[in-house]
């Protein structure tokens, strides 16, 4: 069943990865998944490091390993602002695996309740989502 | 004594093999430069972005952003990180050590006053320099100048805006070539923390005002995933991460103008050698038909 389409921007600082009309976009917010189909009320919001699924059709589906960001409902388009999105095939396990390690390492040797060991926290999280993505993805 | 007319060949020989390689560097680096270049201005739309939402999410909010930890400056200045953008690779002119210099110079400013300074450093060059002055590196982020990835300027702002808020250092200043054109790039020296409120306002006034004029008319009806103070907490450090990400971008594309230049008169110099040369090997040349000719010239008079 075709579904009503609407125009789609994922843009990155090192430049525009996507711009087609879509059906549905899924992705995470801070507050948790989201779909976002045509005719969205206006939204403003934090992602979190997901899947991004951007459906052309139910069966034709566009994948990003997608890291923090903002997104943004407006007028009827919708603006992906990510620090990264990356093809799933493209992503490295081993060098993430690194990068996990050495999150963990830091949190733990970061001092409780520092921005340092937020931020240790969110670069696990990061590498822990994306590892899942890899996995999936058959490498 | 002038050389013979063979070891002259030789040195030919051998100047022409190096000015094919500072040939060959100079259309490398050409064409990394143009990559770089094109990298500038693919982040122009996302820093706008981010600037429009933050505006967005600042009137939403309707609180003073002023109150943000980035954007709150210490009571005191006691201690002072300096951060060097350099390069991993020499053979760029004087493309290092015009940002080394005022960086440990800046520095023995700050002790003079009495403050701490850290070091923190991009490229090797920086890292090895500050590491044979004796100058302890706190961070050295090294092996990717020739391609910065967003991901290594979030590193970079991330350990700088971590050491900023829990207090160990009191202001962050950054080092850098920034990009004019190919043949000329000039030091910035900037302020990245605490951080300006200009730099989040400025140029928000010239960039699609008509468009945000119609989101904001109706901000009511938007809805806010967490709430516009979270969002705001969120974008605001973003800034730092683009500031160090822009300068990794310039420091890169300076980098690959500096050594192109610096290759471009090598070639040129090379040539001049050549040219040199050349003439020194005629006139060995000419030096020995003069005296093969004289030997005749003596052997027949000899034989008269």
């Amino acid at each position: 069943m075709a579904h009503e389409t609407f125009a789609v921007e994922v843009l990155t600082p090192e430049g525009l990865v996507f711009q087609e009309d879509v059906e549905m976009v899924s992705t995470r917010t801070g507050v948790g998944s989201i779909g976002i189909r045509a005719r969205h009320e206006p939204l403003l919001g934090i992602l979190d490091p997901t899947e991004l699924r951007l459906y052309r059709s139910d069966s034709d589906i566009v994948r990003f390993a997608q890291g923090e960001g903002y997104v943004q409902v407006a007028e009827g388009r919708v603006l992906l602002l990510v620090e990264e999105a990356t093809a799933p095939e493209n992503l490295d396990r081993s060098d993430l695996e690194d990068r996990r390690k050495r999150a963990e390492e830091a949190a733990s040797s970061a001092q409780d309740n520092s921005e340092e060991q937020r931020r240790a926290q969110r670069d696990r999280r990061r590498a822990e989502v994306f590892l899942e993505i890899a996995g999936g993805g058959g490498s | 004594m002038s050389a013979t007319q063979a070891e002259v060949k030789d040195r030919i020989s051998s100047v022409q093999n190096i000015r094919k390689i500072t040939r060959a560097m100079e259309m490398v680096a050409a064409a990394r430069l143009r990559r770089a270049e094109q990298r500038i201005e693919a982040l122009r739309p996302y820093a706008g972005a981010i600037r429009r939402m933050t505006r967005q999410a600042a009137e939403a909010a309707g609180t003073e952003i002023g109150s943000l930890p980035v954007l709150k400056e210490h009571d005191a200045e006691r201690s002072v990180a300096l951060l060097l953008v350099t390069g991993d690779r020499g053979l760029a002119g004087a493309f290092n050590s015009q940002i080394i210099r005022p960086g440990v110079r800046a520095a023995v400013e700050y002790e003079g006053e009495g403050r701490s300074v850290t070091f923190s450093a991009v490229g090797r060059r920086g890292v090895s320099t500050l590491a044979f002055r004796s100058r302890e590196v706190q961070g050295a982020y090294t092996g990717f100048t020739d391609r910065p990835a967003y991901a290594d300027a979030r590193e970079i702002a991330e350990d700088l805006v971590s050491a900023y808020v829990d207090e160990k250092v009191d202001r962050v200043e950054v080092f850098y070539n920034g990009y004019v054109s190919p043949l000329t790039q000039e030091v910035r020296r900037e302020t990245l923390l605490p951080l300006a409120r200009a730099t989040i306002l400025e140029g928000s006034e010239r960039e699609a005002e008509g468009a945000d004029e119609e989101k904001t008319g109706h901000h009511a009806l938007v809805e806010y995933e967490p709430d516009p103070e979270q969002i705001l907490s969120r974008l605001v450090p973003d800034y730092v991460e683009i500031s160090v990400y822009r300068a990794l971008l310039e420091s890169t594309a300076s980098e690959h103008g500096a050594r192109m230049t610096a290759m471009r008169s090598a070639s040129e110099n090379a040539g001049e050698l050549i040219d040199d040369l050349t003439l020194e090997m005629n006139r060995a040349r000419q030096a020995e038909i003069t005296q093969e000719i004289l030997e005749v010239v003596a052997g027949a008079e000899g034989l008269g």
